[in-house]
């Protein structure tokens, strides 16, 4: 069922032009950065030879640059945010949640679709394109520099990073009210594990000058790691299939629970308001608190402690008037037509 | 289609309380009470969108909640066409036949031609009136069982209103079908509904037959040398006042009440034809904050 046809046709129409955008920022991304990267190179190489008469050698990063991280991939990630957001936040914020939820399938099934749908478009959108960005480089005299790399850095790495990205957004629109919050919270929850991390490890700097390890596991749980590092490993792929299954099980199960009558407001389930202000108040207080004691000089202890704890307060009231107004809002468009 | 014992809580608020009656084939069926009574989310309730706190719906003896397929017999008719109004005309039927496989295609061109619709490229361009008949034509055309309706006619002119009134009474009279309607255009359910849903603060207040509720009141106009005697004051609903006439609604007691009435020398007293409206304003409360 979750492969009916009304229910593609459905999606397509609601996210028509986010897929076409994200359809042309992976041509840029792959296709058309690669040939851009052929140009620079051939560049460099001419350049080596004349000013030094030395031989210019594409190098490891070089080509991960093109296939797995950067600027592009960062976009490439933003519009799969936002059709995350187009196929479920956005139905909250509009009567379509309605028209979803009326028809004679079972919703399972229409997360599902909306999975799938996503799944499938993003896989055929890189897999495509990574192929024409790989076959621009192995058909130039730089074809060699593709040994530099393994399959699972410069292809398995991306792709399942991105659908996990997608799962992940989808997840969080099963517990956001509506599109911003949606994207606001996929982007807050995406680094939330190294930014709390940080923000922690900035306390600790101020009162005691320590510096904590960072734990190797954190990148692993932190799902932005997953489309903007470049250091795929066996180990990531494997996380990256664990999590995309355990988020896409999750969201479907709290897809079913969804209380529609909530649509429009911050949160869906209100038993997570207390727990999202108490994190939402520690974590900017903790950054108010950074970012206050960092304009202190080093070397004033007394002083960066002091103005620490002047901007934790001085966020904490801002946190606690912010989240008041957002777990208060409500963006329902309900116009009569 | 049997609604049983659904109740539903939004934000702790008890929304509808123990709501439960059955809809039989064939029938208008008018679910009337004031604004925030309850009859939106009602219709929500029966095709799915909510989640009742508390009961069930069943077609066939089975619910929607756990066999969504059944709903292939409903379709829902909302007042608004925010979520399909970027739609063609003929995108929103090839939508509409991969959902209700029984979607009668020729059927739909013939309503069409009737109703003088255009094939158009959105539909958020057509007039109100023209979104509300086209919404109508393709919820007939699926031949879908139980056809819900919130607030059909609010906001159409008198013509587009009655076209839209006709193809109800037709298309029930002809098919078999139910329609379910929320309404608080009181004056129109009386030409078209033959059973009718009283909600009030989410309860189901009373369910009446139509003739069997006018039969059950008496609306007169009467008039008194001075004020309405205070023993009467208790006893009628006083529908309005100008000056010393008076138009009252007399319950089932009346033949008692009438009594009262002569012996206490009325200057006029005669009999007026009773309407929905009038009965509205009896069970649900004055019609002040009535929209």
């Amino acid at each position: 069922m979750m492969f009916h046809k009304a229910l593609w046709y459905q999606n397509y129409k609601q996210t028509r032009m986010i897929i076409w955008m994200t359809l042309a920022l992976f041509v840029v991304f792959l296709p058309f950065q690669s040939t851009l990267a052929l140009e620079t190179w051939k560049e460099l190489q001419e350049q080596a030879q004349l000013v030094d008469d030395s031989i210019y050698e594409v190098q490891q990063w070089d080509v991960l640059q093109i296939f797995s991280e950067g600027g592009l991939a960062i976009l490439v990630t933003l519009s799969i945010i936002v059709l995350a957001g187009m196929l479920v936040g956005l139905e909250r914020n509009t009567r379509r949640n309605d028209f979803t939820f009326s028809l004679p399938f079972y919703r399972n099934d229409l997360f599902l679709a909306k999975w799938f749908y996503g799944a499938i478009l993003i896989s055929l959108f890189h897999s495509v394109n990574f192929w024409i960005a790989y076959f621009i480089i192995y058909q130039s005299e730089f074809a060699s520099a593709l040994y530099l790399v393994s399959w699972t850095e410069i292809f398995w790495g991306p792709l399942l990073g991105f659908l996990f990205f997608f799962t992940f957004s989808l997840f969080i629109g099963t517990i956001a009210g509506e599109l911003i919050s949606q994207i606001a919270l996929t982007i807050v929850f995406a680094i939330f594990p190294l930014g709390l991390f940080t923000l922690i490890q900035g306390l600790i700097d101020v009162h005691f000058k320590y510096y904590l390890n960072q734990p190797v596991w954190l990148e692993y749980v932190t799902p932005f790691m997953y489309v903007f590092s470049n250091t795929s490993t066996i180990a990531t792929i494997i996380t990256a299939i664990a999590f995309t299954v355990f988020f896409l099980l999750l969201g479907t199960f709290l897809y079913k629970k969804n209380k529609i009558e909530h649509n429009g407001e911050f949160l869906i389930f209100k038993r997570l308001n207390l727990p999202f202000l108490i994190l939402f108040s520690l974590c900017f207080s903790l950054l108010g608190g950074m970012i206050i004691s960092s304009l202190a000089p080093w070397n004033a202890d007394a002083l960066r402690i002091v103005s620490y704890w002047i901007g934790f307060t001085l966020f904490l009231l801002f946190s606690l008037l912010i989240a008041r107004r957002l777990l208060a809002m409500n963006l329902m468009i309900s116009n009569k037509a | 289609m049997r609604v049983k014992h659904v109740s539903k809580e939004i934000h702790h608020h008890k929304i509808l309380t123990d709501i439960d009656f059955d809809i039989k084939t064939g029938s208008i069926v008018g679910i009337v009470g004031r604004n925030g009574a309850g009859k939106t989310t009602l219709l929500r309730t029966m095709v799915g969108i909510l989640d009742p706190s508390f009961g069930d719906v069943l077609i066939e003896n089975e619910s929607i909640f756990r066999n969504p397929q059944l709903k292939q017999q409903i379709i829902f008719v909302p007042d608004s066409s925010e979520a399909l109004k970027s739609y063609s005309t003929k995108e929103m039927i090839h939508l509409y036949k991969q959902i209700y496989p029984s979607l009668d295609e020729d059927y739909y061109l013939q309503l069409m031609e009737r109703f003088a619709l255009p094939e158009i490229k959105k539909i958020g361009n057509y007039s109100k009136g023209m979104k509300a008949l086209f919404f109508l034509v393709v919820a007939f055309s699926t031949k879908a069982k139980y056809i819900l309706l919130d607030e059909p006619t609010d906001g159409l002119d008198v013509i587009v209103k009655k076209q839209v009134l006709k193809i109800l009474v037709e298309e029930v009279a002809t098919n078999d079908v139910s329609v379910i309607i929320s309404s608080h255009r009181l004056d129109e359910l009386e030409f078209i509904a033959n059973d009718i849903i009283m909600i009030k603060d989410g309860m189901v207040n009373s369910r009446y037959g139509l003739d069997e509720m006018k039969a059950n009141y008496i609306k007169a106009q009467v008039a008194f040398e001075s004020d309405l005697p205070v023993a009467l004051k208790d006893q009628v609903t006083i529908l309005k006042q100008t000056g010393r006439v008076y138009i009252i609604l007399i319950d089932k007691n009346h033949d008692e009440i009438i009594k009262k009435i002569k012996l206490a020398s009325p200057l006029l007293f005669e009999d007026l034809p009773l309407s929905l409206e009038d009965l509205f304003v009896a069970r649900l409360g004055g019609d002040d904050d009535v929209s």
